[in-house]
């Protein structure tokens, strides 16, 4: 497989993933919002604050406007061409990537980013601040829809291996993400205290955090009604069958890195398959009391850090191999690092007219 | 109830009208066609465009327009209405188009080796050594079977009386040949039932030819040979194109940045390292494909590669320097060409051209640059062009201007009477819009061309330019048995 038709897929499929994971947490912040109607006014600006400190965007939104609220938050979040990590944003680089390989993912797959892409256009303010829940199953469902049609056409080969690398490591970084934003928000509350508590509005916000990744109702089924913080963060972080924890993205993520390069649990090949697996083992053999007493935080925060280490060397490993070393000049011109690559002097020259 | 063709205007009488004859009645071949669209109302027609459009928004067909900021893509825009032509008439086209095809290759292969064309002072030579599109790295270079042009799609119009005549020879990397084949896949889907009563000859073989003349020009000794399509990439406005034969053919659609030289030899980057390719279907052009021997600043190209194939390690289609012989300069001595090399009259006639490097024609087309239309003789896709009837006085003042400071780069020719095709300019109305039609030509061992080809039409009324870039459109285009 041409390294860039594998770049290309793994992108496609991270940020049709970072489209999802972001319709979720603007989701249930909405639904959040309902339940805490009567203990907070609904423009309680914390609640929003905390959706952008997720996609770590502080800075660049201070810049941008003037307070937080749900029309501000929503249209960076949603709409902002300047985010890149909104969902716009994010639904028109899975197309770009997936325009650049269409001929290697089935047509039902490019038809489908495709719809959700004009979907996109066509949705106004308006009518996202009129039926929130409404527009946000609609990229939910459009986003299960990618993963059942690229399950159903797309050949169980190297190329699905990328789609998995993509998707299940972003699911992990958003998940990480997710957990610490809220554990921050919840200790900065009730400010000294060093222990997150079982009071009935923090389990309203933990529920939310499931609910944010569909959670809630498997959580029940495994810890029945005992939803305090500590089984809320076992499961989210260390259970093994939940399909949106911590562990199972990192173990699927594992099986589909050994699959392409044929490493196994005793013996790895390369960097990529090692600091994966290392992953794995530490996930695997962590308890909860030891993340909690080494501090949540900082536990979340070097789980960050692996996995953008993994992402690197994913890169170097598979997509910039070969690559001539020397950039040409105006490197400047090169848009982010996105999988689509080459920038404005391309754009242009790519320009040249045709017969 | 409003019937289609009812108040049809077949229009003036210097345009040929591909359906009705000057009294108005229809020609023969379109008798069950039309017979069929006076049963629709405007909601059958409405509903069946409706569902064309969809599929091909939702498949990504479309094309993009330059000039803004940024490309704006919008819908290849597609005429439901489809382009008839009798067999017999067709085979006059095929004819010609071979007769045309085989003489411009023998004049490329002429003017990169011996040059006795030049010699004998049937083209001058300095239009051909002062051609920008001239390669003289190739000169003495032998392409596989002696073939340079693989791919070709000339423009044909049609004069006042319905006679065929080439207008231009696309022998570079002509593109299109995606929107015949949906097009017809986009009329079979709309009305069934119309195909069953025609004998139309099919044309979704494309893909496997192109991809049969692909191999048949891999390097000696290459058994099962690794062929490739080159893009600029997704800012390409045939983009689409260019991914869509990818798929059909099953080839792996490649980027610059994905192939590299070692040795003289090329490969490509893949997830499991260098893999050779044998066959690059290119559809960069000659001066971004390789930044060692063209444009230094090239992204799309690939370092190296024209050395590789000097030395015979990999194929391109088409060669390199093939734009000399479709330069609007050179397309005037085709005629000439054509006797030279073949001994024979050409059966498709040019359409009249007068050379601005000419001094008589030079006084001629600054006399009437209002009734001309004038080209720039490099420029393609209706860019760099004057159609001096729609032209202002000061468009043509500029084009004046332009023509005296370097008169080797423009022609002129009549305003060319394209014919005219019913076609729907509105959701309901039916206008005598004008066409051509760009067939397409495959040249390895032997000579291929699909029964049709696009028709290319100019959906504003009245308007000549039938590019997709300015406003055009395309039909569904059958070649019937009868």
């Amino acid at each position: 497989m041409l390294s860039r038709v594998a770049e290309s897929l793994f992108w496609m499929s991270r940020y049709y993933e970072r489209a999802e994971n972001t319709a979720r947490f603007l989701d249930v912040n909405f639904n959040l919002l309902l339940d805490l109607n009567r203990i907070t006014p609904v423009e309680n600006p914390n609640y929003w604050i905390a959706l952008i400190l997720v996609t770590s965007q502080k800075e660049r939104f201070d810049e941008l406007y003037p307070e937080y609220n749900a029309r501000t938050v929503t249209d960076h979040l949603v709409f902002s061409r300047e985010n890149p990590n909104s969902i716009t944003s994010c639904v028109s680089l899975a197309r770009e990537n997936a325009r650049s390989i269409i001929e290697s993912i089935s047509s039902e797959m490019w038809e489908q980013i495709n719809h959700l892409y004009h979907f996109l256009q066509g949705t106004s303010q308006q009518a996202v601040h009129n039926d929130p829940s409404g527009f946000y199953r609609e990229i939910k469902n459009a986003s299960h829809l990618f993963q059942g049609i690229t399950d159903n056409t797309f050949s169980r080969n190297e190329g699905w291996d990328f789609i998995q690398i993509g998707k299940y490591l972003e699911r992990a970084d958003n998940v990480a993400r997710l957990i610490d934003v809220k554990y921050h928000m919840l200790l900065h509350e009730k400010q000294g205290k060093k222990k997150i508590s079982g009071e009935s509005d923090d389990i309203i916000q933990w529920m939310a955090v499931l609910k944010s990744c569909s959670a809630l109702e498997a959580f029940r089924k495994v810890y029945l009604s005992k939803l305090d913080p500590e089984n809320i963060l076992r499961f989210l972080i260390l259970d093994r069958t939940f399909p949106r924890s911590i562990n199972f993205s990192i173990c699927a993520a594992e099986d589909a890195l050994w699959r392409i390069s044929g490493s196994s649990r005793h013996r790895y090949v390369n960097n990529a398959d090692r600091l994966i697996g290392k992953m794995e083992s530490e996930l695997g053999y962590a308890s909860i009391d030891e993340i909690m007493s080494e501090g949540l935080h900082d536990y979340l925060e070097d789980l960050e850090e692996q996995l953008v280490r993994i992402g690197e060397q994913v890169h170097l490993t598979y997509f910039a191999y070969h690559t001539p070393e020397i950039e040409p000049n105006g490197v400047e011109e090169a848009l982010p690092f996105t999988g689509v690559g080459g920038g404005r002097a391309i754009w242009s020259q790519a320009q040249q007219q045709q017969q | 109830m409003k019937r289609y063709f009812e108040t049809y205007d077949h229009g003036p009488e210097r345009f040929f009208d591909e359906v009705f004859s000057k009294e108005g009645t229809p020609r023969p071949h379109y008798g069950k066609l039309l017979q069929r669209f006076r049963q629709f109302s405007q909601e059958d027609i409405n509903a069946r465009r409706e569902i064309i459009n969809i599929d091909f928004r939702n498949q990504g067909i479309t094309f993009t327009v330059y000039g803004v900021d940024e490309g704006i893509e919008r819908i290849f825009p597609f005429d439901l209405i489809p382009r008839i032509l009798p067999a017999k008439e067709w085979e006059v086209l095929e004819k010609g188009l071979l007769q045309r095809i085989t003489a411009l290759n023998e004049f490329l292969f002429d003017i990169y080796h011996t040059q006795k064309i030049l010699k004998d002072k049937i083209v001058p030579a300095e239009l051909i050594l002062g051609s920008r599109h001239f390669a003289r790295e190739f000169v003495g270079v032998n392409p596989p079977l002696g073939v340079y042009i693989h791919v070709t799609g000339s423009d044909l119009i049609r004069d006042g009386e319905g006679n065929y005549l080439v207008l231009e020879d696309n022998l570079r990397t002509p593109s299109g040949v995606s929107y015949m084949l949906q097009n017809r896949q986009a009329l079979k889907r709309a009305f069934p039932a119309i195909f069953g009563k025609y004998k139309v000859r099919p044309i979704e073989n494309y893909p496997q030819e192109l991809l049969r003349t692909l191999q048949e020009i891999a390097p000696p000794g290459r058994f099962d040979p690794n062929v490739v399509l080159l893009t600029p990439g997704i800012y390409n406005s045939a983009y689409f194109e260019h991914s869509f034969l990818a798929r059909q053919m099953g080839i792996e659609l490649t980027e610059g940045k994905d192939l590299v030289v070692n040795n003289n030899k090329v490969y490509k980057r893949t997830t499991r390292g260098l893999e050779r390719v044998d066959v690059i279907y290119r559809r960069v052009d000659d001066s971004f494909i390789d930044p060692l021997v063209f444009r230094p600043d090239s992204r799309l190209g690939v370092a190296g590669l024209i050395n590789a194939y000097r030395k015979g390690n990999v194929a391109l289609a088409n060669a390199i320097g093939t734009g000399v012989a479709d330069d609007k300069v050179i397309y005037s001595f085709v005629p000439k060409i054509i006797r030279y090399y073949l001994g024979e009259d050409p059966i498709l006639q040019n359409v009249p051209t007068w050379l601005a490097s000419n001094p008589a024609d030079l006084k001629y087309i600054l006399e009437n640059l209002g009734s001309l239309v004038v080209k720039a003789a490099n420029e393609s896709g209706g860019y760099g062009m004057l159609v001096g009837p729609e032209s202002t006085l000061a468009e043509q003042e500029k084009f004046a201007e332009m023509i005296v400071a370097n008169p080797r780069n423009y022609i002129a020719q009549p305003t060319i009477s394209l014919s005219r095709h019913p076609s729907f300019i509105n959701d309901s109305e039916l206008f005598g819009c004008h066409i051509d039609l760009r067939p397409y030509v495959l040249y390895g061992k032997n000579v291929t061309i699909v029964p049709g080809g696009l028709t290319r039409v100019a959906l504003k009324r009245g308007s000549l330019v039938v590019n997709s870039s300015q406003g055009g459109g395309s039909k569904d285009t059958w070649v019937i048995d009868e």
